[in-house]
């Protein structure tokens, strides 16, 4: 159990570890019986190890739902509804910015001072950064458009979507936390029936 | 003999000519490449009729303009391994039919005993499956090209999923083709020829079975990647139908997943657990490795304090400063209570209470300015939790028709129910 010390601190911190975040601790978790080691120490603590769809994502898990543990989690899933729309937004903002047609994936390089050249010179992407950047999730103070950008960088580091490898270079890799967070958006559709359409439409499925 | 010798040196003097025409003119053959026609400004008379004349240009129409042939095209895309616009060519029934002629032609020669005739026969022949085989490699190397690149050379999703949907099309006629090659027919019609069936058996049989193996290889992965092309069509789709939902209704809550009997997977997060550590002195050795580190702290360095730095009137006044601050702290948080206690039992919408109209009305006597800045500094510091439970509500205007300057005369406070 020893050689796991790190990672088991990692997950009990409420870490998400995923291959861009940790790729040897990631791979570790991926062996069947490393993950029943962990899942018995975990025991006591009254975790356990759990991952998303993808099993791109693996975290800490309550093992008993109790009364505490619901009013946590419920908490929480409050705090995500209500940074849903803001983080979406991002995820488009970036896309937009970096002309692409697939949404910022695993492992992606983000540098903020190129989204800060592709906002100056384009009015609607500043608004929207300026409207992003006050919203309270990132909750940025500042007029300056860089200052703006740092601190949504700041806040999505916070919330483990965006990992910083150098801490004194403003270089930035994206975490597969985002998987997990789309497959939640995916979730939410699903089980509230909202009238989101994933797939193609049919028109262009035709052309192909 | 003579004859025949002197046929093939007249094919070479002429190709090895008409092959310098593609150095001597590769500037202008290259524009033709990227253009739609052959710029003919720098060409002469001359140049332009030898290069109709070896067939690299041709003219679609009598006074259209001048273009590459299809195969000096062909013949570039390939050399520049240029993915747009590279052709598989999988017509493999011609080809066949080739053989077939030829192998016939060569066992006729040898039962009749042409000498002369086996060596060029056996060339031809060689040529053909040489060139089956280089067909089937080079179609497989352009498959690898344009998967290693992820469908590089377009940008747009939609042309990638396209682009990947021919690849594997390309990839089905290139294995109908190979289904044609019947290894049966090539053993009876090459007899007991020990160098046919060297050729056509065992070294064909060898080549074709490595491209198999490798076009099914490139198979999979083509489907893996459309599949992926397609996750991410999905998932950008996803996000965007989302966000649109969420700003049109946007007080949409979504249900409690978390009070079900099963909570998904997804929403079960424990909170964290820092697992803190403090010295301890109840194991003898980490108490000399402690005594250790407590020498190696390094020594505060204590200045002496000159007096007359800090002169006690300067604390007075300072710490009536900090009294004044203390109190507006204390009115202001007032403030925030009486809202709560005011707003609390109208669960509905509320306008808020103005900071001014409280300031008037509970006659206190901070300057207006200050006061406001007060109240906004402190929603600023609140916790976000309890920020979030308030709403503030700047009453601000332009400073001026062309100042953009927001100028704030009043802001509200109200409750988020």
């Amino acid at each position: 159990m020893i050689e796991h010390g790190p990672l088991l601190e990692r997950l009990l911190a409420g870490e998400f570890i995923c291959a861009v975040s940790d790729e040897s601790a990631f791979r570790k978790l991926q062996d069947e019986e490393v993950r029943e080691q962990i899942d018995i120490y975990l025991r006591p603590l009254n975790r356990r190890l759990a991952t998303n769809e993808d099993r791109s994502v693996h975290f800490l898990a309550w093992r008993q739902l109790n009364e505490d543990a619901r009013e946590q989690l419920s908490r929480q899933l409050g705090e995500t509804v209500n940074s849903l729309l803001p983080l979406l937004e991002w995820l488009q903002l970036v896309q937009e910015a970096l002309g692409q047609d697939s949404l910022a994936a695993p492992g992606d390089v983000l540098k903020p001072a190129e989204f800060s050249a592709k906002c100056e010179d384009n009015q609607s992407l500043r608004e929207r950064l300026e409207r992003l950047a006050t919203d309270p999730f990132f909750g940025s103070q500042s007029e300056q458009l860089d200052a703006q950008m740092k601190q949504v960088f700041k806040r999505l580091k916070e919330h483990g979507y965006l990992l910083q490898p150098h801490a004194d270079r403003q270089v930035f890799l994206v975490t597969a936390k985002i998987d997990y967070l789309v497959e939640l958006v995916r979730f939410i559709r699903d089980e509230e029936n909202l009238p989101v359409d994933d797939e193609a439409p049919a028109r262009q499925e035709t052309l192909l | 003999m003579s004859e025949e010798h002197s046929l093939e040196s007249r094919l070479v003097a002429t190709g090895t000519e008409r092959l310098s025409l593609l150095g001597r003119y590769a500037d202008v053959l290259m524009q033709g490449y990227t253009r739609d026609e052959v710029p003919l400004e720098t060409l002469t008379e001359g140049a332009l009729r030898k290069l109709l004349a070896a067939r690299i240009v041709w003219r679609p129409d009598e006074h259209g303009a001048v273009k590459l042939t299809p195969k000096v095209r062909e013949l570039i895309a390939e050399m520049l391994a240029d993915e747009t616009r590279r052709h598989v060519n999988a017509d493999v029934g011609e080809t066949l039919e080739q053989i077939r002629n030829l192998v016939q032609s060569y066992r006729e020669a040898v039962s009749l005993g042409e000498h002369w005739q086996q060596g060029p026969l056996m060339l031809r022949l060689r040529q053909e499956v040489d060139d089956l085989n280089g067909r089937f490699a080079d179609a497989i190397d352009s498959l690898w090209q344009r998967l290693n690149s992820d469908f590089g050379f377009v940008s747009r999703l939609n042309d990638k999923i396209r682009e990947n949907d021919r690849a594997q099309k390309q990839i089905v006629r290139l294995l109908d083709g190979m289904a044609l090659i019947d290894f049966d027919e090539l053993i009876d019609l090459v007899g007991s020829d020990g160098a046919l069936r060297k050729l056509l058996i065992s070294q064909l049989q060898q080549q074709l079975s490595q491209h198999y193996t490798n076009l099914r290889e490139v198979q999979g992965r083509l489907i893996e990647l459309m599949a992926r092309f397609r996750q991410q069509q999905k998932q950008s789709r996803l996000v965007a139908g989302m966000a649109a939902f969420l700003r049109e209704h946007p007080g949409f809550v979504p249900g409690n997943y978390t009070r079900r009997s099963e909570v998904p997977e997804l929403f079960n997060h424990a909170s964290p657990l820092h697992a803190a550590a403090a010295p301890a002195l109840d194991h003898h050795r980490d108490a000399e490795v402690l005594t250790g580190l407590l020498h190696q702290l390094p020594v505060a360095v204590h200045r002496p304090e000159q007096a007359e730095v800090a002169g006690p009137a300067m604390v007075e006044a300072q710490s009536m400063v900090e009294a004044r601050q203390q109190a507006l702290k204390q009115d202001v948080e007032r403030f925030y209570l009486d809202v709560v206690d005011q707003q609390a039992p109208a669960a509905g919408a509320s306008s808020g209470t103005s900071a001014l109209a409280y300031l008037s009305e509970s006659e206190l006597e901070w300057d207006p300015e200050i006061w406001l800045f007060q109240v906004i500094a402190e929603y600023q510091g609140l916790p976000r939790e309890e920020q979030r439970a308030f709403r503030l509500i700047p009453d601000e205007s332009p400073a001026g028709p062309f100042n953009d300057v927001q100028l704030i005369h009043d802001v509200s406070l109200a409750l988020v129910v």
